[in-house]
């Protein structure tokens, strides 16, 4: 026992030191390739040497130990990592103990007197909340410290991935570190790496959306990881004896539907099917007036006695078990047989199922008309707003910037404070003064607010009217404009950036707007885009092809009008005086 | 902006608006809220339309939110703004919770006026007495049962079979199911194999397992939770303690309530469910089961029997010699009402009375029954509230399966048997801390008495404010109201006058003059949105006030609830607010900064990047949390995030993927993941900052041989501190009022903000207690709460700012 501990001690420690020599090793030489000016080559291939050398060792013998490992059969070297997983206290005590330690340290190789106590008094604080998280962790009964021993199976791929992504990380923490203008073929090579990896992280949440959007039920799980390509079944049109289909008009629309039951008048009872909207209404109809369309039924493939066929699904039994009817090869067509799930496989090809997005609207409620009237609600929120906020806080702060009166700088006070004010504390008043005015459920909460003037707002564009010369305006008073005309006509067209980044940032906040529709919208046919997709999401769940082909459909037109105004939305912060100068 | 593509646009948008308005309509709309409209809800849908047939100039609406459940809070809200839907289709145990507040409508008066002459509309004496009274409040009738659930007793009869010799030794009958509790537990006993490799193969009998809970156990044993005058909650009684000792002894002989809790998680619903996978030998549960039963374990033998009850109750010994009956179980379900301020009230109890009547009942099972005979699934009908309704359905529908049919003749024979919840307007806290109560014994954390001690003292604080009330004042809200627009009126005169009388000149006057007007729109918005709300909310907080009641004054009492009765809430939003913002603020802006670093640097195709880092931000949020909710789905054969966790982590460590929003320890840091994503917002910030530091600095470093860690922490980063010192406030005030993503994120139900309320933020907590239960003055208290830590933050950063912020102009 005592054996084992030693030497999974040892493995420990070798491990951890191996790790962090490679790391340094890719770390000196990336400096070595970026720094091609003043950095000492013979010192840093020295150190290169050290630290490949020490990691290789290190590597070579912990996987040798014998270590009690998750030990899964895979090819490659096994690269020994160990890992302990802690509450979050103990790492921090962790972290303050090493802290502490390194103050000491420093603390007894200092100089002068008065460094070396302001050393050890860092240290005494980190002393202080190493006591502190100590406690925490054992004043918690769940606390404990686990051991886990694992190992990276050093593949191709996954050596080729490990090092791409640290060489970004470092590229990142070096360009990070130097921050200048240093040119070379290396340092490109690097920041683009670093870059491009940026960008599949953080575009692969979208891919996921869009993909998921595209995918059928059946590859939304998978025991291999995500799919990637999206497949779609094969089908052909058939003629159902058994349960035939028919289109008919039906309140002067065509749909689809089954024969449930013949009247006793010779008249037959329909169950409609399609559109789904009206699913599952009933009518009655004349036989004659109906016609009967084939369904697209998918193909499948399997083995029955040893020969490979295809054939097309005539039959959903009961039980699971489906009736085949052969199309391939020639000797089978015309035969029908049952096979059960298992035996067979759907044949597919790849493919983006669009009916995801069709579906996803017409499970909407008919009076949205397959969320058009969301689209209408939130266009008017999005464009009332807009229009509100451009206007009430560009005559605002106009007033503000260039005009005299008694107690302008006590109220311009009032309306910056105005910006700490969190929502929250007007929150509930407020919906009694709708309340009062009847205007719950309805869309006026949600923008009338805009036509009053944000502070934010009214702060920006001050920062604008004062930069624009005296001049202009006297010039507009001396011919005679009034303060109306003049703030129309020569003032606001010389701001129509600050109001486009304005303009910009209303819409996405009236787009994104979730809370109020929340606590003020009821019925559908006033509902937001935004509060209809978190209803979607409660109805539809447990379908991630609809959900995620709705929320598509809400992005696209943020996302569009990104594109068209990408100016507006970044060089916007600039133009805000918000970076800092 | 004025451009003419912008009008074209704008011409397009408004056009477009034009054409898809709604239609104009003569019917009268009838709002129907609760009942659950999907792929396979063909009964609900077929009595919408043959009621619509039967009145052509009634327009049904049904408004399912969310999967069919009821959302408290947008029931309330639209109660409370004088928009209701005209019916609703509500839980019966919350009824009297509603109609305390005064939010449902009595039907008294509609069921006399029609009782004489109509023949769908209900008769009491046609429903089970517990369901009628469930419905009721203070004598009067608040809703029509609809469904009603009770609970019996399942067995595995091929379990029995297999172990009948173990049975037999122990003195037990192999060939009928246990009848009383102490019957049960030797039963469950036996009927549990010993462990494998530290598993279950299979568990005999888990008290709570299917839905029992301790409230049936408590009725058997007479417990009653509540004093007959709806004043004392009575929880800690020998009855309930009896039956929460049951309740432990029965998880405890199997190895306890943790391990019980681990194999029941181990299996899923519908084909999985362990006892139609033979893994469970008994089961306490109700009818809904039936249907599944059915279809997925159609050769399953299984047996029925009632509820065991104590062996007292059983043989009629003790304290139920008088008692005559021997079977108890407790009885839920469903009913209509109609909310206080529906609009269409007429048209609303037609509905009810056909939806509720026995034909309605009838329609409803058959066009089900039709749907599932189409798609090739069995069907059995669920019970009723109503005798007559019951007895129909049973006739109709009685399955073909004996078997079956007798679990179903079980059910219903039983319903005169069954005891309901106690109808109190705390009828949610008690279930909730019933719940607690319960696990917290089980769990060993207490004994039985001190958990049922600790729960009644959180009920019996909600009876207490609500029955304290009466001691407090009313005030009427219209003279503080009155009194402050008064004051604003009075304060503007002053204003007037004193500009008046000021010595300016003309121009000086009119330009005055003409600033007024255009500061008006602000001025209005501050005083009526701003300014009075704040005052308004200020003066609430010291008043109890739901908006349906008078309002009274209460003084400090709910600030001293934020630090007293609803500490753990406060501080447990308060904790996990600062556990956002400590997190998301200082990771947010290191990624943001990371990004601007590189992205400062000059190569190619930054504009590209630039738009690519940037886009998660302008994402709207909703969409993004609905997509992060799947990307952090659980498992790894779905989420992204563990499909990767998978084939990395695990693989090298075996660490098995995390839980994410379903587990305490990790959802506030898939919340903190999701913001990492929208990191590119802050990065626009530094990347403005970056291109603003002048580059003689950088060369004046150079110059001085400055090494490039000497260069980021001398020159870059005081030159950017303002910006991040502009973020760390503003994330700090944004992470407290946390509320979007939250909202999408939790896992559904209306029970705590994600797993152990590990969610709930500050925001929410306002939101729940405003919105949901219209506490008014509770509610406002909380949110001067939160304004006072955002101004102690705020002031604070402000304070310490001056120590590590760089200002240009300091030099």
């Amino acid at each position: 026992m005592t054996t084992s501990n030693v030497i999974f001690a040892i493995g420990t420690l070798l491990s951890w030191v191996a790790w962090a020599a490679g790391a340094r090793a890719v770390w000196v030489l990336l400096h070595m390739a970026l720094n091609a000016v003043g950095y000492d080559t013979r010192r840093g291939m020295t150190s290169l040497l050290s630290a490949g050398v020490t990691s290789g060792a290190c590597f070579a013998i912990t996987a040798l130990i014998p270590m009690h490992a998750q030990t899964k059969a895979a090819p490659g070297f096994r690269a020994p990592l160990v890992w302990f997983v802690m509450p979050y206290t103990a790492w921090l005590g962790t972290a303050c103990f090493v802290m502490a330690l390194y103050r000491i340290i420093q603390g007894l190789l200092a100089i002068t007197s008065e460094e070396r106590i302001g050393k050890l008094k860092t240290s005494g604080s980190w002393v202080l909340a190493l006591l502190a998280f100590v406690a925490l962790y054992k004043g918690d009964s769940g606390s404990k410290i686990e051991i886990i021993t694992g190992g990276i199976w050093l593949t191709a791929p996954i050596c080729a991935a490990i090092l791409f992504f640290a060489m970004a990380g470092m590229a990142a923490m070096v360009i990070a570190g130097r921050a200048s203008t240093t040119r070379g073929y290396a340092k490109t090579i690097i920041t683009q790496a670093a870059l491009l990896a940026g960008s599949i992280v953080f575009g692969l949440p979208f891919a996921f959306l869009v993909i998921t959007s595209f995918k059928e039920d059946r590859d939304m799980s998978s025991p291999n990881g995500i799919v990637w390509i999206p497949k779609v079944q094969d089908t052909v049109p058939y003629f159902d004896k058994k349960h035939p289909i028919y289109e008919a008009n039906f309140q002067g629309q065509t749909v689809n539907g089954t024969i449930i039951l013949t009247n006793p008048d010779g008249t037959v009872k329909i169950d409609v099917t399609k559109p789904l909207a009206i699913r599952g209404s009933t009518f009655n109809a004349q036989k004659s007036a109906l016609k009967e369309i084939p369904k697209e039924v998918p193909i499948v493939s399997g083995k029955t006695d040893g020969v490979a066929f295809e054939g097309k699904i005539v039959e959903e039994m009961g039980d699971g078990h489906r009736r085949v009817a052969f199309t391939k090869p020639e000797s089978l067509v015309g035969k029908e047989q049952i096979f059960a799930p298992a035996e067979v496989e759907p044949v597919r090809h790849v493919g983006l199922k669009w009916s995801n997005y069709s579906e996803a609207l017409s499970f909407l409620p008919p009076e949205t008309k397959s969320g058009l009237v969301y689209l209408k609600n939130t266009l008017i929120l999005v464009v009332m707003s807009v229009i509100g906020t451009i206007f009430s806080s560009s005559i605002v702060a106009y007033a503000f910037s260039r005009m005299r009166f008694p107690g302008r700088d006590p109220l311009f006070a009032v309306l910056l404070s105005t910006m700490m004010l969190p929502g929250a504390v007007t929150l509930l008043p407020q919906f009694l003064i709708f309340r009062q005015l009847n205007w719950i459920d309805s869309l006026y909460p949600l923008w009338v607010p805009a036509f009053f003037a944000s502070a934010f707002n009214v702060f920006l564009l001050r920062q604008f009217f004062k930069g624009i010369p005296m001049e202009l305006e006297d010039a507009a008073k001396i011919d005679g404009c009034s303060y109306l005309k003049t703030f129309w006509s020569v003032m606001l067209p010389q701001i129509k950036p600050a109001l486009a980044v304005i303009a910009v940032w209303t819409f996405m906040g009236a787009w994104n707007n979730f809370m109020g529709p929340l606590i003020y919208v009821n019925s559908p046919e006033n509902m937001p885009l935004s509060y209809a997709l978190q209803l979607f999401q409660g109805d539809r769940g447990g379908e991630p092809g609809l959900l995620m082909a709705f929320a598509t459909m809400c992005m696209i037109p943020v996302l569009a009008v990104f594109f068209f105004a990408q100016r507006y939305f970044i060089e916007g912060v600039t133009l805000s005086g918000l970076g800092g100068r | 902006m004025k451009s003419p593509r912008f009008a074209l646009a704008l011409a397009c948008a408004l056009s477009a608006l034009a054409v898809i308005a709604p239609a104009q309509q003569n019917k009268r709309d009838l709002v129907v809220w609760g009942i659950s409209f999907g792929p396979d809800t063909k009964g609900s849908e077929a009595v919408v339309r043959e009621f619509s047939r039967r009145h052509p100039d009634v327009n049904v609406r049904v408004l399912s939110m969310g999967a069919g459940n009821m959302n408290p809070q947008k029931l309330m809200t639209s109660i409370v703004g004088n928009v209701a839907p005209d019916v609703i289709n509500q839980d019966r145990f919350s009824i009297s919770d509603w109609a305390s507040r005064g939010a449902f409508m009595p039907l008294d008066d509609l069921i006399a006026k029609d009782q004489a002459k109509d023949p769908l509309c209900p008769r009491q004496d046609q429903y089970y007495k517990a369901v009628w009274t469930e419905a009721s409040w203070k004598n009067h009738v608040y809703g029509i049962p609809t469904g009603a659930d009770n609970r019996i007793l399942y067995y595995n009869k091929k379990i029995f079979r297999e172990n009948a010799d173990a049975l037999r030794a122990a003195g037990l009958d192999p060939d009928r199911p246990p009848r009383t509790w102490s019957e049960l537990l030797k039963y469950g006993k036996i009927l549990t194999p010993p462990l494998e490799n530290g598993q279950f193969t299979r568990v005999g009998f888990m008290p709570n397992f299917g839905n029992v809970w301790l409230y049936m156990y408590a009725f058997q044993n007479n417990a009653s939770f509540m004093s007959p005058d709806g004043r004392n909650c009575t929880m800690d009684t020998p009855e309930a303690e009896q039956a929460l000792e049951f309740i432990v002894k029965g998880y405890d002989q199997i190895g306890g309530y943790e391990k019980a809790k681990q194999f029941e998680s181990g299996f899923l619903s519908k084909e999985n469910d362990s006892f139609i996978l033979g893994k469970v030998a008994m089961k306490i549960d109700g009818d809904w089961i039936l249907n599944d039963l059915s279809r997925y374990g159609p050769s399953l033998e299984i047996g029925v029997g009632p509820a065991p009850v104590p062996d007292d109750r059983y043989y009629h010994r003790g304290k139920f010699a008088n008692e005559p009956e021997q079977f108890i179980t407790w009885v839920g379900g469903y009913c209509y009402s109609i909310p206080k301020g529906a609009r269409n009230v007429q048209d609303a109890w037609e509905y009810i009375k056909f939806a509720t009547s026995t034909e309605g009942r009838m329609i409803e099972n058959t066009a089900q029954k039709e749907w599932e005979q189409l798609r090739g699934r069995s069907f059995i009908p669920r019970q009723q509230g109503s005798m007559e309704a019951n007895e129909a359905l049973f006739k109709a529908f009685k399955p073909a399966d004996p078997k079956f049919a007798a679990a179903l003749r079980q059910h219903i024979d039983l319903m005169p048997f069954g005891r309901i919840r106690p109808v109190t307007f705390v009828g949610q806290t008690l279930w909730s801390n019933h719940v607690k109560a319960m696990e917290t014994a089980c769990y060993h954390k207490a004994s039985p008495k001190e958990a049922l001690i600790a729960a009644q003292l959180v009920v019996q604080r909600d009876l207490d404010a609500f029955f304290d009330r009466e001691q407090h004042p009313i005030i009427n809200l219209a003279i503080p109201l009155w009194a402050g627009i008064g004051t604003a009126i009075v304060a503007l005169l002053v204003c007037a006058v004193l500009f008046l009388r000021k010595k300016m000149g003309r121009l000086e006057r009119s330009e005055a003059w003409w600033a007024y007007v255009f500061i008006s729109p602000w001025t209005l918005g501050f005083l009526i949105l701003t300014l009075g709300p704040m005052l308004a909310s200020l003066f609430f907080s010291f008043t109890q006030y739901d908006v349906l009641n008078e309002a009274r004054w209460v003084g400090f009492k709910n600030f001293q609830d934020l630090f007293g009765a609803d500490k753990i809430n406060v501080t447990k939003s308060l904790g996990n607010a600062v556990y956002l913002a400590g997190l998301t603020v200082p990771l947010t802006l290191a990624v943001g900064l990371a990004i601007a670093l590189l992205l400062n640097q000059a190569t190619r195709g930054m504009r590209f990047y630039r738009t690519f880092f940037y886009m998660p931000a302008i994402v709207p949020g909703v969409a993004s949390a609905v997509l992060w909710l799947w990307v952090l789905t659980a498992d790894p054969n779905k989420g992204l995030i563990n499909a990767g966790w998978q084939q990395t982590i695990t693989n090298w460590l075996g660490l098995s993927p995390p839980g994410w929003v379903n587990s305490a320890d990790w959802s506030k840091s898939a919340l903190v993941v999701m913001s990492m994503w929208g990191a590119g917002s802050g990065m626009i910030l530094w990347l403005a900052g970056l291109k603003g530091i002048s580059s003689t600095l950088y060369e004046a470093a150079s110059i001085d041989g400055a090494n490039p860690r000497q260069t980021f922490w001398s020159i870059t980063f005081p030159q950017l501190s303002p910006i991040i010192f502009f973020n760390a406030v503003m994330g700090f005030i944004g992470a407290m009022q946390e509320f979007d993503r939250v909202y999408i994120m939790k896992p559904s139900g209306d029970g705590p903000v994600g797993p152990d309320d590990s969610m709930l933020t500050s925001n929410f907590l306002l939101f729940n207690n405003g919105f949901q239960f219209f506490k008014m003055g509770y509610a406002s208290a909380i949110a001067w709460l939160i304004f006072g830590i955002i101004l102690v933050l705020t002031f604070t950063q402000f304070k310490l700012a001056p120590r590590w912020v760089h200002y240009e102009t300091d030099k």
